[in-house]
């Protein structure tokens, strides 16, 4: 399969601190790729790189076939490629129907825009759809910082797919989460790729979640990639037993 | 910065599902008892040939346009213009030069005007949009500022003492700004269409836009959203519609001075704007009613009137945080769906 992402010897520099060293890897079209490390490895580093967030000091990031190094979030919006956050970023004030809408606004661009939007008809499915998949239909008017933690996980997948991007990019989407809920997010994360064909890249902190989910498993440790593979090859690579499971023991 | 628009419009959206006929909102009414309490005390004041009056709420609305300007940019973007007054003067002195050396034409004075408060807005934009909070509202204060004092220093321009001497205006060949009863009604007329076109767009993706970029800047950047392009479209419409409503006062007054840009200007819009209701849109022409009203009549007893609007603002913005309206909305949308549910029982 083709790598629709595609990251080249990327690298970040925080004063003296190398947050993020030379690192290459890529994500195949409709595949779950997992990033993984621990504390302080870079993973966040590298994951806002790639969103956007931050410019790298050295590489390059490619999304199908295109380079998108250090673009506006916006442009990488519209070319396909969105996040969430793993800090729950909602519109807190607003209901959960809102957030949803004005995430699916983007479906409306150019026309509607100056239309009521009780007309954006495009904008209202697609809300309805994302309330029924992601179950939400039944806060659909409380306000977003009223529901529970998990609920707003759910909502902060659901506000980052809503422009309907070709890949989705995951900031540690069971963080905080009990662990019902996180086993209720690792068969959202599946479904999302399975039926939907969502090629997804997730930062994760939870070794187990990642080797049931993903098809491919980037290792970081002290900046730099360590190992990459399978999740069977990652976990009996030696280097990454020692840096990364050795300290679990 | 909650809003208390969206709080209206999260309550309004499962009533919307129960009623086919859409019923008026708080917001509505308190939007028609203005404009329409406007025009009865337009009317009585012809029946009673008062044109004191009439001038002096001539002015409310003129500054009700200034106020109304700064509560796009406060109450929904979540930028505070503390130099909003610089794009108000600017009309005045458009419209006034033009008044004086070219034509009489209201509309023609109000055309020029708007073009040059949008161009001035786009300067103004680009300077002043890339910065947020305190460093906003303090470059907005200092591109005031030295707009004012540029004028203040140019001769040409009347210098301190402004133009004086600035004709009538006409709409039509004997109707004009001479004319208080007609020049009531053209401004008010103008406010409400910059009323009512604000509200259109607030309920737009647009508008929308607006406010989830005052909730959350951070995150619409990641929904496909440019922030940047949306602040300055906000900023150069905030600044035609103060340049607009500058322009009519020298129709008003028949004079302008540097004193129009001045701070004083810019912080009476404000105090409007948080007094009649952060936000709410139509507070703001409220908040300027009341405060010019106060303000002239109080000042016609004490030389100290600036205590008690200093004092009138202190207590409502302890007791009514979200301004008059935005405490009165949420409190008259209750009594009507109250209203609207016993009706529905009985029936």
């Amino acid at each position: 399969m083709t790598p629709i992402l595609s990251v080249q010897s990327l690298s970040v520099q925080f004063g003296a601190l190398r947050a993020v060293n030379d690192v290459s890897f890529e994500a195949r079209q409709g595949a779950i790729t997992a990033v993984i490390g621990p504390n302080g490895a870079g993973k966040s580093s590298l994951f806002n790189l790639i969103s956007g967030a931050i410019r790298p000091t050295a590489g390059s990031v490619r999304f199908d076939g295109v380079d998108v190094t250090a673009q506006p979030p916006h442009r990488l919006l519209a070319s396909g490629l969105s996040r969430s956050f793993q800090i729950t970023n909602l519109f807190f004030d607003l209901s959960v129907r809102e957030n949803l809408r004005l995430a699916a606004q983007f479906l409306e661009q150019g026309r509607g825009l100056l239309r009521p939007v009780r007309h954006s008809a495009t904008a209202r499915r697609r809300v309805d759809e994302l309330l029924e998949q992601f179950d939400l239909g039944g806060k659909a008017d409380d306000l977003a910082g009223y529901l529970s933690h998990g609920e707003q996980r759910r909502l902060e997948i659901a506000v980052s797919l809503a422009s309907r991007p070709r890949m989705l990019l995951l900031d540690e989407p069971t963080q905080g989460m009990s662990h019902s809920d996180t086993h209720e997010t690792e068969a959202l994360i599946r479904r999302l790729s399975r039926d939907h064909g969502l090629t997804i890249l997730l930062v994760e902190h939870d070794v187990e979640l990642v080797m049931n989910l993903s098809d491919h498993v980037v290792v970081m440790h002290q900046g730099q990639k360590l190992a990459e593979g399978r999740p069977a090859e990652v976990r009996a690579n030696a280097a990454v037993q020692t840096a990364y499971f050795g300290e679990k023991t | 910065m909650s809003s208390p628009i969206t709080t209206t419009a999260v309550a309004a959206a499962p009533a919307a599902h129960r009623a086919p006929a859409r019923r008026l909102s708080a917001a509505s009414w308190l939007a028609i008892v203005f404009f329409a309490g406007a025009l009865l005390f337009g009317a009585v004041a012809l029946a009673l040939g008062d044109v004191f009056y009439l001038r002096l709420a001539t002015e409310a609305l003129i500054f009700g346009g200034l106020a109304l300007s700064v509560d796009l940019l406060l109450g929904r973007v979540g930028l505070l213009p503390l130099g909003q007054a610089l794009f108000f003067g600017l009309g005045a002195y458009v419209s006034a030069l033009v008044l004086k050396h070219w034509t009489d034409s209201i509309w023609l004075a109000l055309a020029v005007a708007l073009v040059f408060s949008a161009l001035a807005g786009l300067v103004g934009g680009l300077i002043a949009i890339r910065s947020k909070g305190v460093y906003f509202a303090l470059i907005s204060f200092g591109l005031a500022q030295v707009v004012s004092k540029l004028i203040y220093n140019t001769r040409e321009l009347g210098a301190s003492d402004g133009i004086i001497g600035v004709p009538a205006a006409a709409m039509a060949p004997g109707l004009g700004s001479g004319t208080p009863q007609v020049f009531f009604l053209l401004v008010l007329g103008l406010i409400g269409a910059f009323y009512l076109a604000l509200r259109y767009l607030m309920d737009t993706p647009m508008g929308r836009q607006l406010d989830a970029i005052r909730i959350n800047e951070h995150r619409v950047a990641f929904l496909g959203v440019d922030a940047w392009r949306y602040k300055l479209g906000a900023f150069v419409a905030a600044a035609c519609i103060a340049g607009v409503s500058g322009a009519l006062y020298p129709m008003l007054r028949g004079f302008v001075s540097p004193e129009l840009m001045f701070f004083q200007v810019s912080g009476h819009a404000v105090i409007n704007v948080i007094v009649g209701g952060t936000g709410t849109l139509i507070g703001p022409l409220y908040g300027s009613a009341i405060l010019t009203g106060l303000r002239s009549v109080v000042g016609s007893f004490t030389a100290h009137h600036h205590i008690v609007i200093g004092v009138l603002f202190v207590v409502v913005v302890i007791l009514m945080p979200r301004g008059l309206i935005g405490y009165a909305t949420p409190v008259l949308q209750r009594w009507l769906d109250r209203r609207h549910h016993s009706a529905g029982d009985r029936t």
